[in-house]
């Protein structure tokens, strides 16, 4: 007999389970290049655990999306008020082509990362491109589009696309209410299955149990509520209930940026990783134009393996593109953190690290400073709540915890390790100086 | 406009909305900062699209999480049941005056953003930006064709609504061209 549902163990959420269709997307080339694209880069290096890949995480977003589909669209869950808010909710057949739009969705939405993940995304790519770009032409190609097309009913590939990426990476696209809040339940800030997911996947691999928390009550209790500010656009919201789990996740957000995402040694062997895919790709041999390719064929062909045996060889031969880049990582040699930022020099200037690393440069040369001044992360998004009696309000108002998790800020300048004990040196006296002749440059207000 | 300088420009736009009685949540921003690059021509260099509540920035949205990180903005609840707003912090004032030349060159575009949007609700807010964006974006001249294509977009605002709307964008079109000529 032919089975129609099957069932893959997950550390995570146990049983991953998918039906025949879903199948083909696990089997197509895209998605099993995922097997071979590390979801957390070189971080193995410092939490030996973290060697996980894309591929178990994508399917986990996949589990996730469904349940929270689920939950959102119950009887229990659905008011009058909804139904005339987004109506495709209230109609069986659209909910289930959907529902099914949605699990593709969250399938897809990574099939465009590049090697090593995120680590490697900045400069590395023609200008306009992004994994998300990728994804979008992947999911668009004939490999992906002869899977839509014979679903029962089809699936519209752009559908797809707006889920799975959302309206800031397809600004291109216009998205309907129910559209939007489906996109949120992949990529939105507040209780997307993308962060949810890795979050508990990363914390469980890397060890760092910070990451962990109770993401069964947090999806029982996510609600389509109108948003805050007294207008009626839907968002994906929670009842009073899950306040509590909420504040987990966003605690947990907040551990597992500062002890593993933004750890500084992490953030320094992503730069040594760029440093040697800039040159290693600059030589031209491999893919023609010093990036790596956007092409459909190109894309499927490069992975973390192919990066890792040219690694290997440019370490171990010192006129080879690349090698003192690939030195660091394979030997471990990596540079050392230099400075931090801290308020006392913020208040003197709006980008203190920036300053401190155009100084350092000037002092010990271009090659032995890194600067590192990763994205503004915002920990606790604000989303509406429903409270016991009804009414909905904005959650930093109910919730201490939220309130005072402010988004995080980091910077760093890092230095090779045979300058680090001239150049502590050298800061404990500058510092102030450098800080201080900066900020009235700053304040001349020069265009 | 590099970064501190537009960080600058929309900390004194959020002291400004407040002083014009804005309760300055996120769309109150997004709005006037739509209004202040797109009808008073400030570069700001954000990219717009019609999303929550009409146009709507992404790249808005960090910039306010950049401001809180760096102790300009504050995110406060000021009503259980309205949205938090953005309130400028101790320090915001320091960071304005490091900026001299790029306050005073648009104060004054600042300060007419601030008063045309400042005090009105989120619904309002909308329908003024989103006839704005149809301004700005379509190739319709008549009022008339521009109502029409504004409750296309946003099925749940009234004609009479949208007309009041789209009129109220072309004075204020008609007055920020008085504005800059002035400047």
């Amino acid at each position: 007999m032919t089975k129609h549902w099957h069932e893959i163990r997950d550390p995570i959420h146990i049983f991953v389970r998918l039906d025949t269709d879903e199948r083909k997307v696990l089997d197509s080339r895209p998605f099993q290049r995922l097997r071979h694209i590390s979801q957390l880069a070189l971080t193995y290096l410092i939490y030996p655990g973290a060697t996980h890949k894309r591929f178990e995480h994508s399917l986990g977003v996949m589990e996730l999306a469904g349940r929270v589909f689920d939950t959102i669209t119950s009887d229990q869950n659905v008011t009058d008020e909804l139904r005339d808010l987004v109506p495709e909710i209230a109609r069986p057949d659209e909910r289930n082509y959907w529902r099914r739009v949605l699990r593709m969705a969250a399938l897809c939405h990574d099939i465009g990362h590049l090697p090593f993940s995120h680590a490697a995304e900045d400069e590395l790519l023609p200008d306009g491109w992004s994994h998300e770009r990728l994804s979008r032409i992947l999911i668009e190609n004939e490999l992906m589009t002869k899977i839509w097309k014979e679903m029962r009913p089809p699936l519209d590939p752009e559908h797809i696309v707006k889920v799975a990426l959302g309206a800031r990476k397809t600004k291109d696209l216009s998205f309907t209410k129910w559209e939007r809040i489906l996109s949120e339940i992949i990529v939105g800030d507040a209780f997307g299955v993308d962060r949810i997911d890795y979050l508990l996947r990363d914390s469980h691999h890397s060890g760092v149990a910070y990451g962990k928390f109770d993401h069964y009550r947090l999806v029982d209790e996510l609600r389509i509520l109108p948003s805050n500010e007294g207008s009626t656009e839907p968002a994906l919201g929670i009842a009073e209930g899950g306040i509590y789990s909420a504040e987990a996740l966003a605690l947990a957000r907040y551990f597992m940026f500062s002890q593993v995402y933004y750890h500084p040694i992490r953030l320094i062997y992503d730069r040594h990783l760029k440093d040697f895919l800039v040159e290693w790709l600059a030589e031209g041999s491999l893919f023609p134009g010093g990036t790596f390719p956007i092409n459909v064929e190109g894309h499927l062909q490069i992975t973390d393996n192919e990066v890792n045996v040219a690694l290997s060889s440019a370490a171990r031969n010192p006129s080879a593109k690349g090698h003192e880049a690939a030195i660091r990582i394979i030997e471990r040699k990596h540079f050392r953190v230099l400075y931090e930022r801290n308020p006392t020099d913020l208040a003197l200037h709006s980008s203190p690290g920036e300053v401190i690393a155009i100084a350092a440069k000037s002092k010990f040369g271009e090659t032995s400073i890194r600067y590192s001044k990763p994205k503004i992360k915002d920990i606790a998004a604000d989303f509406p709540v429903r409270t016991r009696d009804g009414r909905v309000v904005p959650a930093i108002a109910i919730s201490e915890v939220l309130t005072s998790l402010k988004p995080m800020a980091i910077d760093y300048v890092f230095i090779a390790p045979d300058r680090l004990k001239d150049a502590t040196e050298w800061l404990l006296k500058e510092r102030q100086k450098i800080l201080e002749t900066a900020s009235k440059l700053e304040k001349e207000d020069k265009k | 406009m590099n970064r501190a300088q537009r960080l600058a420009i929309l900390t004194l736009l959020d002291k400004e909305m407040l002083a014009n009685k804005s309760w300055c949540g996120e769309t109150h921003l997004q709005k006037a900062i739509f209004v202040l690059q797109e009808l008073l021509g400030v570069k700001v260099g954000y990219d717009f699209i019609l999303y929550k509540h009409g146009p709507f920035s992404f790249e808005v949205r960090d910039d306010l999480s950049i401001m809180r990180a760096e102790g300009l903005l504050d995110l406060v609840v000021r009503h259980l049941e309205y949205g938090p707003s953005y309130l400028p912090t101790e320090f915001a004032d320091k960071f304005i005056q490091r900026f001299p030349r790029t306050v005073s060159t648009h104060k004054a575009q600042v300060k007419f953003a601030a008063k045309s949007v400042g005090n009105k609700n989120v619904n309002e807010l909308e329908r003024i930006a989103t006839a704005l964006f149809i301004r700005k974006n379509s190739k319709l001249k008549t009022i008339e064709k521009r109502v029409k294509e504004l409750v296309k977009l946003k099925p749940h605002i009234s004609e009479s609504d949208a007309r009041t709307a789209t009129r109220e964008v072309d004075l204020l079109t008609k007055q920020s061209r008085q504005l800059v000529f002035q400047n």
